[in-house]
Formats: structure tokens, C-alpha cells, sequence
């Protein structure tokens, strides 16, 4: 019975916590859409460009890593 | 997460900032000196000479070429990300709290303190981006002084003509920066002084951190309140992940009674909670004073806290970061 109710009790907290996301991106399509609607109000529209830049990407690997404690 | 440790910085750090790209951090402290360096490794790549008091702000445009800086010193200064040259000097009769670009980087808003007879005031300066950038209008495009509540950290909103305040009080407000009417307000955003503001990528969503040991999430355009977020501890910073739905926390015991506390019992550490679910996921520790300021990169792969103790902690996400899924398989949006 407990192993039920505890189940049970999951259950709600992952249907709660499936609300809350759900109400999150509803909001954020909503926003997008606002934002959009925005930007075609807007006379003598900006493009933004996407300056295709090239970044470096390092890789930093770890050969040997020595950790010292000290006590104080 | 292996964390690179920062060194350069001879006092307490006010603020830092990614450029766009999160290959390139900047640094401003209380011993009057601003800091680039490489995130990937933590080399310092240069430092803007120039300021004679602390550096409060600092904020960088989206192209990595002018960063703009607010000092004890009373000035705001513009430089040359790349030669670390100071292009333009404007000085008020007290000090600049806060500074910030606009989306497009032809606009900056700055706070300077109320002090000494002077009011408090916040100007918009338009940003010529034409040559080298040295020839700049003295004298802001639009101004106007906050009554009230004295404004500590400010941010363009999404709408246009719109600035986003925090205040001394814990008020949260938007102005129209043309007429300085406010617009709206929610005076009790917050129980103590806003100590920071920060952005969502577009500007619809903003969170704050406060003394009074709250962080808030509020939509720009109506300051609604979204989501709360309580800790036990005053915060200084409080910053949006990338890429994942959480939210960097950072605070500690005010300045003056870090002595009187023993360094274990310190809580110095930058908190992850769920941005959606209001709860903490988890703690990183690491400063040996409070926690003054958290940015994460705009690629979502690392962040970086400054701290009293003069550090920058840049920690760089593993692969378990990545594919924890703590609550299932929830997509969420930023």
C-alpha cells in the first residue's frame, strides 16, 4: 500500500512537474512570436547579419593532474 | 569540472562579462583595473590601464569591439577591445554603478550615483561605430533622474525605448528613457537592494538577485513575476544558463563579517537551481570570500565567477552536464 501511495505521489510530482514545462514553453513560443511581430513593426528594418566568423576551438587535455592538499 | 583559477586581480572582483563568442572573458575589480582573458585557459590576453578607482561595470558589444566601463573614478570610458586603447572619456560628477549595450550596440545606459547633493541619474549615450570610434558625443542623447529609490543595475528591454532598473529598496522598474517617465514598477520585486540584472538572450525575460536572499525571474515587458527562487544566504549575482534549464546563484556574508566567520562555515558557493522548478540542483564550490559576480557563456559550455577574494573561477562543463537529465526527458525552451 505504501509502495503505492509512493508511486502515486511520483506520479503527481512528474504530472506537476510536466505542467510547469508545458506552461514555460507555451509562454516562450509566445514571446517568440511577440518578438517577431516587433521586428516587422519596425520601419527601415535592421537585417542582422550573422558574421560568419571562424573560431578556434581548443582542446584542452588533461596529461596529468597533480592535487595538493594543504592543511592548514 | 575542472576549474582554471584567474589570476590577476590584486582586490575583490565587481563584475565580468563573456564577449558573444564565450572564447573571451572580461574582468573588473576594486583595484582599478580591467582584464581580458582567453575562457579556454584562463591566459590573460590584456588589461585596459586607465581608470583611477574602482571599476564597478563593464559590458562588451555583441561584436567584441568596444567595451565600455563604469568607475569609481566618475568616468565611463569606451575602449578598443582589441589594441586596449581608451577611445572616449565621459565624466559625470559621481561614480557610473552600472553600464550595458543595447541589442544593437549603438546605444549604452549607465547609472551614476546619487552623492554629494548630486541626484542620481541614468543616461543613454548613442555610440558612433563610424572609423575608430574616437569621436563620440560628449553629452548623452537622453537623461533623466529616478526618484525615489536609489537605481543600482540597469538593462535595455525588449521594447523599444524601454530600461529595466533595479533599486536600492528591492523595486524592479522600466522607464521610457525619452520622456524618463517610469512606466511600471514592482516595488516589491524584491525586500532589499537589487544586485543584479541580467538578460535573457532576447531581452523577455530577466533575473535579478537581491540581499535579501532572493533571486526573480520577471517578464520585461510587464515585470510579472515568473518564478522565485530562495536561498539562506544574500546574493550578489545571480545568472541564466544557456542551453539548460537552470540558474546560477551567488552570494555570501557581507564583506565586513567574512573575519568574524570561520572559512568552513562559509556558504561561498555558486548554487545551480532549475530555472522552471524552483529548486536547487546543486552547489560548486570554490571562493574563499563571498561570490560578487557569475556569467555564463553564451554557448552555454562554461561559466566564470569573481569573488571578494580576488579570483575568477572559470569552470568549463563536462559531458555529464550535458546528458544528466535529473527530471526525465523534458524538453525545455530557454
Amino acid at each position: 500500500e505504501d509502495a503505492a501511495e509512493e508511486t502515486n505521489i511520483s506520479a503527481e510530482l512528474i504530472a506537476h512537474r510536466k505542467r510547469l514545462v508545458d506552461e514555460w514553453n507555451t509562454w516562450r513560443v509566445q514571446c517568440e512570436e511577440e518578438i517577431v511581430d516587433r521586428r516587422k513593426g519596425k520601419k527601415g528594418e535592421r537585417r542582422g547579419e550573422e558574421a560568419k566568423e571562424e573560431i578556434e576551438v581548443w582542446i584542452d587535455e588533461v596529461i596529468e593532474q597533480i592535487e595538493e592538499e594543504i592543511s592548514e | 569540472m575542472r576549474p582554471i583559477l584567474l589570476q590577476g586581480h590584486e582586490r575583490s572582483l565587481t563584475q565580468i562579462k563573456f564577449n558573444k563568442e564565450g572564447d573571451l572573458l572580461f574582468s573588473c575589480s576594486k583595484d582599478h583595473v580591467i582584464n581580458v582573458w582567453f575562457s579556454h585557459n584562463g591566459e590573460r590576453l590584456g588589461t585596459y590601464d586607465g581608470h583611477n578607482g574602482t571599476v564597478w561595470t563593464i559590458d562588451v558589444d555583441s561584436q567584441s569591439r568596444f567595451l565600455m566601463s563604469g568607475s569609481a573614478d566618475n568616468t565611463l570610458r569606451l575602449w578598443s577591445v582589441q589594441s586596449g586603447k581608451c577611445l572616449y572619456k565621459w565624466e559625470f560628477p559621481t561614480a557610473v554603478k552600472s553600464v550595458a549595450f543595447n541589442e544593437t550596440d549603438d546605444q549604452v545606459v549607465c547609472i551614476t550615483e546619487q552623492r554629494m547633493g548630486f541626484q542620481g541619474a541614468i543616461r543613454v549615450f548613442n555610440i558612433s561605430r563610424d572609423g575608430d570610434g574616437t569621436r563620440q558625443a560628449s553629452e548623452p542623447a537622453h537623461i533623466f533622474n529616478p526618484i525615489g529609490s536609489k537605481a543600482t543595475v540597469c538593462a535595455f528591454s525588449c521594447v523599444p525605448n524601454r530600461v529595466v532598473t533595479g533599486h536600492m529598496s528591492g523595486k524592479v522598474a522600466i522607464f521610457d528613457y525619452k520622456t524618463g517617465e517610469e512606466v511600471d514598477n514592482n516595488e516589491r520585486a524584491h525586500g532589499d537592494e537589487v544586485t543584479d540584472l541580467q538578460m535573457s538572450p532576447d531581452r523577455t525575460y530577466f533575473i535579478t538577485s537581491s540581499k535579501d536572499k532572493a533571486a526573480r525571474l520577471h517578464q520585461t515587458k510587464d515585470l510579472k513575476v515568473l518564478k522565485t527562487y530562495t536561498t539562506e544566504t544574500p546574493l550578489n549575482s545571480a545568472a541564466l544558463a544557456f542551453g539548460k534549464p537552470y540558474i546560477l546563484l551567488g552570494g555570501g556574508q557581507e564583506a565586513m563579517s567574512v573575519t568574524t566567520t570561520s572559512l568552513r562555515q562559509g556558504k561561498f558557493e555558486t548554487r545551480f537551481w532549475h530555472k522552471i522548478f524552483e529548486e536547487e540542483v546543486g552547489r560548486v564550490k570554490g571562493h574563499f570570500g563571498p561570490v560578487n559576480t557569475i556569467a555564463v557563456s553564451p554557448t552555454g559550455t562554461c561559466y566564470a565567477s569573481g569573488g571578494e577574494d580576488g579570483f575568477v573561477r572559470v569552470h568549463h562543463f563536462d559531458e555529464t552536464y550535458f546528458k544528466a537529465k535529473p527530471y526525465g526527458d523534458l524538453e525545455v525552451l530557454d
